[in-house]
């Protein structure tokens, strides 16, 4: 019984205290008659024969005692830990623009090593390149599956076109990865490979953005949740990253490419409001990536870059917005990511493929269930089945009828044609013998009267 | 502080997702009526959700009788999370002699949310989405202090191989603690020999505290429970739901007089969530895949299944048995006439050959008489 108090500290002292006073917001009146309810509002239908289109009644009340179901989100954080998460970004963007070191900076840890010095003989790639690092990284019991996917070459040839299709082609294959999977029969094992964010790094030039980041922008920003960066912002000084930031917003705009911002809700409380307004006015995010740790003024390690004229703190928010692009990308809305990732893009991306398979939208399966339409529906079906049924045994009915009916009439006319002719046949002997009868007795007569004329006639015979 | 990611922070953001989305929740409760499945319903959320039977309309041919299914649809808000609530019910049922028939709406029903959910789930657009699942069905069980009826162990297999079965039994208050102990134990032993697959709460061995309570939880299955929308006065004064007897209050949350509150706790508080994707990776899952397993053979299923329905709808079953007898009384009718008919032909040719008969008896007689006639010619 311990463990279940511990469960429910509350019980007792919540419990039932406030029955009678749950507040009532908005209750539509449910129909005393399950048959008004069902009443559809177009009135041209009255006898419900076509299609009807159910109003459904829904009880909204507010309570104000203890039920216990809004604890499901805390059910749901439970869970999530015992699941763990994952998360699958991509880093696009010029080499040398500090995409890896960010990416250890991000994680705190070398997901990505030191990269050799290229022999300086060695061809430099030009083809862009897909590749994924993963890492198993937890934080106080929680798990997180981290799989970066980085796009090596892009934007290092000199005729830059088309540079962005492996990038496409790897989001796309992830995508019908997934939805092949989700077809499937045996669909237990569903690993999610789909990409959730993609991190672009603009480079730091202070002027805008250049017609490769315009094009390549466009060409993915319906398909992922894209955040823009301007990397190595240590190279410019505070103004300029202002006026950058306002360019990069401007032509982001003209050209109408969705960037990820933070959704928002209705009853968000002011802090997570203010918080996510001064999140959104960072973007696009002016970053620094560093995992050295240098000595900062107070004399506390930090990590950081050191230069002659001061140090820039990779964590510290006056100097760059890495915290922000942290915040976004992991500590606040990694989730969200996620969220959009699989209710939007990917959904998306799947009504397009299936549209262009040639799969049609059946919009009646998306009815409200509604048992007084569906006992219409069967009704209806019933009373068809019963119709047919009557009308073949009528038939078959009316049919055995007539044939005894015909055959019953025959054998009538039969029985009277039959005995009419026998009747006539036997009246007409009777006709004979009566004339036979009274000529003899005419004779007979005469005999007496006239014997010897009898006796001479009979000689004549 | 720079060793801090953020990524033990992630359960918190799926906590402000789900707090902030809502969720949905559909219940079943199966079982004849008068067992208390409104009142139960109404005490678990603590508003009036469902309206009770009308006595006073039993006498009328009533409209209840003829819905197989009722759905009270709610949405509900606490502490400002907000769930859809879908209450499933067979408000005419046990109203019929013969109950076999009654459960197989409720089989149906299920089988039909999967299936919609199915269809719906393979469109292109699936944004509106409708899903009335079934979570839990709560299977109420007369307080006979017997044990289990055929009938309740023929339904409660069919039930858990779609569903998350939760026994209850309902009334509780009519049984005494040990009549209870034994009652459960009996159904317990019937449950396990039967291989019903109840609802069982997931026992997570690293988590001591959570572990226990689902112990708990599976040692009160079937749970008792006590039903009251009223407000009573205990014996120490304070204001409960319960029931009122001459003999005591029997409370509905007091842990010695009811199970109800680890049934609310198994139901909300602790796994509601297992119940939903459960639900979802299980028991849909097993449909889906069976389904389309089958599918690959037979396209008419929707409609032989239809069919197949018919003949579970009593009522449709009766006026097809109405229709037969209207023939066949029209045929015994038809028959009785030409029966008629054929003896009115008999009678007739009786009539004509007596008068044939007539006819030829006068003939004899003129054949005789001439035959006189003529013997006495002869003899002049």
């Amino acid at each position: 019984m311990t463990a279940l108090e511990s469960h429910q500290p509350d019980i007792s002292s919540e419990s039932s205290a406030n029955y009678e006073n749950c507040e009532t917001v908005k209750e539509t009146i449910r129909s005393g008659t399950p048959q008004a309810a069902a009443t559809p509002s177009n009135s041209t239908d009255a006898n419900g024969s076509g299609p009807v289109t159910p109003e459904v009644n829904i009880i909204r009340r507010k309570l104000n005692g203890y039920v216990g179901f809004a604890n499901l989100p805390k059910q749901w954080h439970r869970k999530s830990i015992r699941r763990g998460f994952n998360f699958n970004f991509f880093i696009v963007g010029e080499s040398g623009l500090g995409k890896s070191t960010l990416v250890n900076t991000l994680f705190n840890r070398e997901l990505y090593p030191q990269k050799e010095v290229r022999d300086p003989s060695a061809e430099k790639q030009t083809n862009v390149k897909i590749e994924t690092v993963s890492a198993d990284i937890e934080e106080n019991g929680v798990k997180l599956h981290l799989t970066v996917i980085d796009a090596p070459g892009f934007g290092d040839a000199i005729n830059n076109s088309d540079s962005w299709e492996p990038i496409i082609e790897e989001i796309n294959s992830r995508f019908d990865q997934y939805l092949e999977a989700e077809t499937k029969i045996n669909r237990t094992t569903i690993i999610d490979n789909r990409v959730h964010s993609l991190v672009y790094f603009i480079e730091p030039t202070g002027h805008s953005l250049k017609p490769l980041d315009i094009t390549f922008m466009k060409k993915v920003h319906t398909k992922v949740n894209l955040i823009p960066v301007i990397a190595k912002s240590d190279t410019l000084t505070e103004e300029e990253i202002a006026d950058f930031k306002q360019r990069i917003l401007d032509d982001i705009n003209t050209q109408g490419i969705n960037i990820f911002r933070p959704p928002t809700y209705e009853k968000d409380d002011e802090e997570t409001i203010l918080s996510c307004q001064e999140l959104m006015s960072r973007i696009p995010f002016a970053v620094v990536g560093s995992t050295d740790e240098v000595s900062g003024k107070d004399g506390n390690n930090v990590r950081g870059r050191a230069y002659p004229w001061g140090i820039i703190e990779v964590d510290n928010e006056d100097h760059c917005d890495f915290v922000r692009l942290r915040q976004l990308l992991i500590r606040d809305y990694l989730e969200e990511l996620r969220e959009t990732t699989a209710k939007k893009l990917y959904e998306n991306y799947r009504t397009e493929k299936l549209r262009n398979m040639g799969i049609e939208q059946d919009h009646s399966v998306f009815k409200e269930f509604d048992p007084l339409v569906k006992q219409q529906e069967e009704k209806t079906l019933h009373e068809a089945k019963l119709a047919k049924m009557e009308a073949e045994m009528k038939s078959v009915f009316d049919q055995k009828v007539t044939e005894k009916e015909k055959k019953l009439q025959k054998s009538e006319a039969e029985l009277f044609s039959r005995h009419k002719e026998m009747k006539e046949k036997l009246l007409k002997q009777v006709r004979l013998l009566e004339e036979k009868k009274t000529a003899l007795e005419n004779s007979s007569r005469n005999m007496l009267d006239n014997p010897s004329q009898q006796k001479s006639r009979k000689r004549i015979f | 502080m720079s060793d801090f990611v953020g990524i033990s922070n992630l359960p918190n953001q799926r906590y402000k997702i789900v707090s902030k989305t809502g969720s949905t929740f559909t219940l079943m409760v199966a079982g004849e009526s008068g067992l208390g499945k409104t009142t139960f319903i109404n005490t678990l959320f603590q508003t009036s959700l469902k309206s009770h039977v009308d006595h006073k309309a039993r006498h009328q041919k009533g409209i209840r009788s003829t819905v197989e299914i009722d759905i009270v649809r709610a949405e509900l808000e606490e502490k400002d999370f907000k769930i859809r609530l879908n209450i499933i019910d067979t408000p005419g049922f046990g109203d019929n002699v013969n109950n076999r028939r009654a459960f197989q709406p409720l089989i149906d029903f299920i089988d039909d949310q999967h299936d919609s959910y199915m269809k719906q789930e393979q469109q292109p657009t699936r944004s509106e989405i409708k899903d009335l699942r079934v979570h839990a069905c709560l299977y109420f069980i007369r307080p006979t202090g017997h044990s289990l009826k055929p009938l309740d162990i023929e339904v409660m297999k069919k039930l858990s191989t779609r569903v998350n079965l939760v026994p209850i039994i309902s009334k509780a208050d009519t049984l005494s603690p040990r009549e209870i102990n034994e009652f459960k134990q009996r159904i317990r032993a019937v449950i396990e020999a039967q291989e019903i697959k109840i609802y069982s709460p997931p026992i997570e061995i690293d988590d001591e505290a959570s572990a226990e309570h689902s112990k708990i939880l599976i040692e009160s299955i079937p749970f008792a429970i006590i039903g009251s929308e009223t407000k009573v006065q205990n014996p120490e004064g304070e204001m409960v739901l319960g029931r009122e007897y001459p003999w005591g209050i029997a409370e509905v949350e007091n842990e010695q007089h009811s199970d109800f509150l680890k049934l609310r706790s198994l139901l909300l508080r602790t796994n509601m969530l297992d119940l939903i994707l459960s639900t979802e990776e299980l028991h849909y899952e097993t449909y889906r895949a069976l389904k389309l397993d089958a599918s690959n053979g037979n396209k008419d299923d929707s409609r032989s299944k239809l069919t197949k329905r018919f003949n579970n709808n009593p009522q449709f079953k009766e006026e097809e048995d109405q229709l037969k007898k209207v023939f066949t009384d029209q045929v015994k009718a038809e028959e009785g006439r030409f029966r008629k008919w054929e003896q009115n032909i008999i009678n007739e040719r009786q009539r004509m050959n007596l008068d044939l008969e007539s006819v030829q008896h006068q003939i004899k007689q003129l054949e005789e008489q001439i035959k006189d006639l003529n013997i006495k010619k002869g003899y002049k």
